[in-house]
């Protein structure tokens, strides 16, 4: 656009200004947890089991949960979305009933995770009779990240330009060679990087594992699907509503290994994402 | 059932009879029967939004790929309905090879690019030797040769173009279909791809779609002019040219229908 600079010099500020409030925010946030959390500074913190004396208490539990919630989550909610994202796109008829399970599934993505939570705790927890353990919450969690994970992904298989498409199909490739071979490794790197925006929304949440019935008080960490259910986020809740000041700063230390946790999510995804961009060029 | 290979040479390799094309409420082409005789080079000319990419499309079924076309009358290669349920649509692409407007290079290497065909069709034969049989026939291996390597985007627009038009020759097909292979290029781009379109005439049966008048004076036997999806005359191109049948045929070569 050709607005007169000095015009375009104004606006640049305003945004300069709205980019540096916003990381002084996050610095403050950062500082406050960090404060917030130093009693409880000491490697041990990661490792131990809750208990009823604060300075004797850790995260091991919710912790380990936290990360099989997210491996099932991930298992389950990738494949199984970015399987039904390929075939909205690419096999499925463009009819009435597309369009419609479409924007259904685009509804469902805006439903609130608490209502998520009272669906899981129906139907996995008493109809499947999973029981209120690990395997029912990575499930619920599964399904509340699915439309996310099916909208990016539709909308990343959408934008691979129909020309390659075209040329690919004319060279007399089939339905599967043109999919697996070019448009999904093109449309790969926006795939992992909206997946990953809906996936780690979806690790944080406490809300749908408190309806399915999360346990704050574990004394041991849980080793596989079948172990009672207990995360980082509930936890957090769980010690928040305490009254001592001392649970105060273990709820900042939950929280801040928490966020470590999403961390490490997220450089994980963008490690894949690198890859998959130098793979398709 | 699949299609059998070329029959006698006076019989066409494509013909279309009655062939009506409508994406959604839009009509593309309407009731166009033509054929195109084996071993020639068939022009198709008309304004834009004529139906000419609809009609080549036509010819390797591309256009089911649109959401919402629906296709009447019947499209015959080597005598068989193309469209008879037992045809398969991939086996008639890897025999009819198209080229399109826009050189759409797929982001590998230029040696990939040439393969790609042979390999989705699982083709036993040496892919280099194919590689250089097919870079030497568009005039491209003296260029590329030493570095079969180097990523396809990285050519010019011209050879990106000539690439194109080997991965189509690498299929092996009998037929090449060429929609508008120079329209996005400069004049002396333009000249090698006409040269080589001459140079292919021997071996293939092509219909090219063209705005260019004059392109389509210089290269083909036969030319089609195709306005708002009709087919309004066909015939050997000298005459179309100096002696049209159709008074719509003497405007646009005239230049009064842009």
């Amino acid at each position: 656009m050709n607005a007169p600079p000095r015009r375009r010099d104004l606006l640049g500020i305003a945004c300069g200004v709205a980019a540096l409030a916003v990381m002084a925010a996050f610095l403050l946030l950062a500082v406050f947890l960090l404060g917030e959390a130093r009693p409880v500074a000491n490697p041990g913190f990661l490792l131990d089991m809750p208990s009823r004396l604060a300075d004797r208490a850790g995260v091991g539990p919710a912790l380990a949960g936290t990360l099989w919630l997210a491996f099932l989550t991930a298992a389950l909610a990738l494949p199984v979305g970015v399987g039904t994202a390929i075939y909205l796109e690419e096999y499925a008829p463009r009819n009435r009933l597309a369009a419609l399970v479409g924007s259904a599934l685009a509804s469902l993505a805006g439903v609130p995770s608490v209502v998520y939570g009272v669906a899981g705790l129906a139907l996995f927890v008493r109809g499947l009779g999973m029981g209120p353990g690990i395997l029912a919450g990575g499930c619920t969690l599964a399904a509340l990240a699915l439309p996310g994970v099916i909208v990016t992904s539709r909308a990343s298989i959408r934008s691979v330009p129909e020309g390659v498409r075209l040329a690919a199909y004319s060279l007399g490739a089939t339905r599967w060679q043109v999919v697996r071979g070019e448009v999904l490794p093109a449309a790969a790197p926006g795939i992992v990087a909206g997946s990953c925006l809906a996936f780690t929304r979806t690790v944080g949440e406490a809300a749908p594992l408190l309806v399915l019935g999360a346990v704050s008080f574990m004394t041991f960490a849980p080793r596989g699907p079948g172990d009672p259910l207990t995360s980082l986020p509930t936890q957090i809740f769980a010690w928040t509503t305490r009254s001592e000041q001392d649970f105060a700063a273990l709820a900042a230390g939950a929280a801040v290994a928490l966020l470590l946790v999403l961390l490490v999510l997220n450089l994980a995804a963008l490690a894949v994402r690198r890859r998959l961009r130098g793979a398709s060029r | 059932m699949s299609v059998p290979a070329a029959r006698t040479d006076a019989a066409p390799v494509l013909a279309a009879e009655g062939l009506t094309v409508r994406f959604g409420r839009r009509t593309a082409l309407t009731k166009v029967t033509l054929a195109i005789p084996r071993g020639r080079v068939v022009s198709i000319i008309g304004p834009s939004a004529s139906g000419k990419t609809t009609l080549l499309r036509a010819f390797n079924r591309l256009n089911e790929l649109t959401p919402g076309v629906v296709t009447a009358g019947t499209v015959r290669f080597n005598g068989v309905d193309l469209h008879h349920e037992g045809v398969d649509p991939v086996e008639v692409r890897r025999r009819i090879g198209m080229v399109f407007q826009q050189a759409t290079l797929f982001p590998r290497s230029i040696f990939d690019n040439v393969a790609f065909g042979p390999r989705a069709s699982g083709y036993a034969g040496d892919l280099q030797e194919l590689a250089e049989e097919v870079l030497t026939a568009v005039g491209l291996w003296s260029d590329v040769a030493e570095d079969l390597d180097a990523p396809a985007l990285e050519l010019s627009t011209g050879q990106r173009q000539r690439l194109c038009i080997a991965r189509t020759l690498a299929l092996k097909p009998e037929v090449l279909l060429l929609d508008e292979p120079a329209s996005a290029l400069d004049s002396a781009a333009t000249a090698r791809i006409e040269s080589l379109i001459h140079a292919l005439k021997r071996d293939y049966t092509i219909v090219l779609a063209t705005h260019g008048r004059r392109q389509a004076a210089r290269l083909s036997d036969l030319t089609a002019y195709l306005a708002g999806g009709e087919l309004v005359e066909y015939g050997p191109t000298e005459t179309l040219f100096t002696n049209p049948g159709d008074p719509r045929t003497e405007s646009y070569l005239t230049g009064r229908i842009p």
